[in-house]
């Protein structure tokens, strides 16, 4: 490891660098260095603005205040193309191969021009190469012949640093280049991923510097010379990676806890003896396995992890987008391998409001009061014809009741700010007659007011009875909202908290096993 | 209580493990739907032979070997097309079109013009230009390929009768009757154009990076984009290239008739893009070849040659290619939950 060196020249540097989504700041002032022959770690929780930083450097996204500098220079760069050319290379979490092209194909892809003459490409001379790109990272044992199909994963994911770092490197002939790695190890085995750490190392000890994300704190710790911790959006402090433990890191990454009383955890119900759903040894093939628990009339159970960890996934079986490979559901006193679609799910009282709400959660061209009444339209009929009389008079009723802000409840429900959508859709799950609500991320991307009314609304309907599983935006919603924190971590669901109104857990104790 | 979490590595496999195992099915089951279409070949004509009268013969594979022809030229083309997630209704009127245009253009009964070869080439540049607009339509005005063509080759149809008024031309061309009654060993010099076609597309699918950027296209376009290559550009190439090979087979088609008729056309297309996806392309872009074109154009073929060795009537043999279309989608596509079909 490193000892401490005579100072090495800054090859990268973000000053001020926010980015703003409307009046939502995903990144605000954020200052970062990355030296020529280092590795410097990011870490934090989900949306704290690694993902948004890097974008930003790899030319995805443009920064909306800031300046960032190359090799002292200004940098700025309008797409990943621009970036490469400046010597910044990203390689993204989902795989960016094609999968029927080879190896070398890919490595090659858009720039065919050196190995063609009167039009004809060389395959021998593009495989030749794509073996030196290959050798370049260590990874001269793939053979550039082969098809992205008939690689393993992990040899997948060496192909693109591979073809990132060629382009790059060929790019700046001679000169430091940038790489950033997110979250390259999620998919990895213990042995895949060390060989990544070493080829890693080997390509800062020829003076290149990476930027490494991921959600493994142990990883981080071995792997970077330094670490940067994000929170909320914004920088929350750099360490020396020599200095640092997990311990550390954990109390720099956690925010403040809010007060009870913004999540109204005095109206937290006390756990109420009936069972609304048993989930038994639920396994998905790859993605989670035998995930156990009874969710309570009433309760809030969140369902936390980082990115990855299966949460989600859990989520999507259980209100019937996706089959289990094994396990059981009871529901209403019936057993369930699985439900069939999420309309089976919503006949046995489960509704999903899903995450992306503009593309998933309301139909844009319809009225506030048909987007209301979607999940339920018996409740509008008599003999088998809707009222619209009926609909209109139903869906003024929650408006009433949930406080929505509109003009008329004919108006088409684009018309809607975020938080007032959000609410229609929590009519619509009230009008359904849903007992259990899968709630995915309900107040990303809403201002605080209207956050405030949702969580109001979240303990209405718990006050019901209703129970609620809930995947949250920040540790600190997730153990304010939830009377249960269910922990997974790699696909297992790991710990479960207890989560009562006067005794809530810390968030260090609970990133220590998401992490 | 029941909230217990579930035991940390339990069974033989990490979560990953199981990932990479899940890929590796999904590879193993690729490669075992890659050999289906020779499976059915070989199988269909084994059947043929022994159970249907007339198959093995030399004048039937002669035969087999004319009826593939235009099939084939018009795969040529539109293979490209279909693996960017594309497709082309136009073809048939681009036929039609062009098969008309020729027989004006060489000397014949109609009209007083006589430029030969250089008739036939300008109807093959006149064709490419049609498939150029759809593909400009198409990737400028975003407008759906297969709403474009359909389109085009509504246009293009109409064209095409209005070129000859009604009454079509008799060509006096020497050139006609030479190629189209014209064989080695019994095998047509159309024949051999078309596989001559054929396997320029194959050189095409083999040797440049225009073919790699298709596949590219058809499997995931994003990472194209971000390569700095010119997407727009490779489709409308992919459309030229189509309508070209459908112009070549309206040339192929004048030939054989010594006249040109818009409906000369009539029927292609359904035989054609059965035959690709039978051989293994997907609607949906991302997987077809040359090879796999040839294997389904000559199923088809084949299974069209016994239904009139048997003397089956055209109207079933109709719907059989339907029966067979519809099969062969539902058996390759990959089924998801999360995927809506419209």
């Amino acid at each position: 490891m490193s000892q401490s060196e005579p100072e090495k020249p800054v090859l990268f540097s973000a000053e001020r660098l926010s980015r703003y989504y409307g009046d939502f700041g995903a990144l605000r002032e954020v200052d970062l260095t990355v030296k020529e022959g280092e590795i410097v770690g990011l870490i934090g929780e989900n949306g704290a603005g690694k993902s948004t930083l890097l974008k930003m450097i790899a030319g995805v996204e443009q920064p909306t205040a800031g300046q960032m500098f190359m090799q002292g220079r200004p940098y700025s760069c309008r797409t990943p193309l621009d970036a490469n050319v400046q010597g910044v290379g990203m390689v993204f979490q989902e795989q960016a191969l094609i999968r029927n092209l080879t190896v070398a194909q890919n490595i090659f892809l858009g720039r065919e021009d050196h190995f063609r003459r009167h039009g004809v490409i060389s395959w021998q001379r593009m495989n030749a190469a794509a073996a030196r790109a290959l050798a370049a990272i260590g990874m001269g044992s793939i053979p550039p012949e082969k098809k992205i199909w008939d690689l393993n994963f992990a040899s997948r994911q060496m192909v693109e640093i591979a073809k990132v770092f060629d382009i790059v490197s060929t790019a700046n002939p001679g000169e430091s280049s940038l790489i950033l790695l997110d979250e390259p190890t999620s998919v990895l085995n213990e042995a895949e991923c060390q060989l990544l750490f070493q080829e890693t190392r080997r390509l800062r000890d020829e003076g290149h510097a990476i930027i490494f994300v991921s959600h493994r704190l142990n990883e981080v710790l071995a792997l970077t010379d330094r670490i940067y911790v994000f929170k909320d959006g914004t920088g929350a402090g750099e360490v020396k990676t020599q200095e640092a433990d997990a311990q550390i890191l954990y109390r720099m990454m956690v925010g403040h806890a809010t007060t009870g009383q913004y999540y109204k955890t005095e109206r937290q119900n006390l756990r109420e003896p009936e069972v609304a759903l048993r989930v038994r040894d639920i396994s998905l093939k790859g993605i989670f396995r035998e995930v156990t628990f009874d969710l309570h009339q009433g309760e809030v159970l969140g369902l936390c992890g980082v990115e990855g960890s299966g949460n989600e996934a859990v989520c999507s079986v259980i209100c019937g987008d996706a089959s289990p490979s094994s396990g059981t559901l009871e529901v209403a006193g019936t057993t369930f391998t699985s439900f069939a679609n999420p309309a089976e799910a919503l006949r046995y009282g489960i509704l999903s409001i899903p995450k992306e709400r503009r593309e998933e959660g309301v139909i844009g061209i319809l009225s506030i009061a048909e987007n209301m009444i979607m999940s339920n339209l018996k409740a509008a009929c008599s003999a088998g014809v809707l009222s619209n009389r009926r609909v209109s008079q139903i869906a003024r009723e929650w408006v009433g009741k949930l406080r929505i802000k509109c003009g008329q409840v004919s108006d088409r429900i684009m018309r809607l700010s975020g938080g007032n959508a959000q609410k229609v859709v929590f009519a619509r799950a009230m009008i359904s007659k849903a007992r259990i609500l899968v709630l995915n991320h309900p107040t990303r991307g809403v201002d605080v007011g209207s956050k405030e009314e949702i969580y109001t609304l979240i303990r209405d309907m718990t006050n019901l009875g209703v129970a609620v599983i809930i995947l949250g935006d920040t540790l600190d919603e997730y153990i304010g909202l939830s009377s249960r924190l269910l922990v997974m971590k790699d696909g297992q669901a790991i710990r479960s908290f207890d989560c009562p109104p006067d005794a809530k857990p810390e968030q260090v104790e609970i990133i220590k096993y998401m992490m | 209580m029941a909230n217990s979490a579930s035991l940390p590595g339990r069974g033989d496999l990490t979560i990953a493990e199981e990932f990479a195992q899940k890929i590796a099915d999904e590879r193993r089951h690729n490669q075992l739907m890659q050999m289906v279409p020779g499976i059915i070949l070989a199988s269909f004509a084994v059947l043929a032979s022994l159970f249907v009268g007339g198959f093995f013969t030399v004048t039937n594979a002669i035969n087999i070997l004319n009826q593939i022809s235009i099939p084939l030229i018009l795969a040529t083309g539109i293979t490209n097309v279909i693996i960017i997630g594309g497709i082309d209704l136009s073809i048939e009127g681009v036929m039609g079109f062009c098969a008309s245009i020729v027989t004006l253009l060489v000397l014949n009964k109609k009209n007083s013009m006589d430029l030969g070869v250089l008739g036939m080439a300008l109807t093959v540049a006149a064709g490419t230009f049609i498939g150029f607009v759809t593909g400009v339509l198409h990737v400028k005005m975003r407008i759906p390929s297969f709403m474009v063509s359909f389109g085009m080759g509504s246009v293009i149809t109409g064209f095409g009768i209005m070129s000859y008024g009604g009454k079509p031309a008799t060509v006096e061309y020497a050139l006609f009757p030479a190629i189209s009654q014209g064989s080695i060993l019994g095998i047509p010099y159309l024949s051999f154009m078309a596989l001559g076609i054929f396997l320029v597309g194959c050189f095409i699918q083999k040797y440049t990076a225009f073919a790699r950027a298709i596949y590219a296209i058809g499997d995931n376009e994003g990472v194209l984009r971000s390569t700095g290559v010119n997407v727009d550009w490779v489709k409308i190439k992919a459309f030229a290239w189509c309508a070209c090979c459908a112009s070549l087979a309206g040339l192929f088609g004048a030939i054989r008739l010594n006249r040109g008729e818009v409906i000369i056309g009539q029927g292609n297309l359904f035989t054609t893009i059965t035959a690709l996806v039978v051989g293994g392309a997907s609607l949906a872009g991302g997987k077809g070849g040359m090879l796999e074109s040839l294997v389904g154009v000559v199923i088809v073929v084949i299974i069209q040659n016994c239904m009139i060795l048997l003397g089956i009537n055209p109207y079933i043999q109709e719907a059989v290619k339907g029966v067979i279309i519809i099969l062969a989608v539902a058996l390759s596509v990959t089924r998801g939950k999360k995927d809506f079909v419209k």
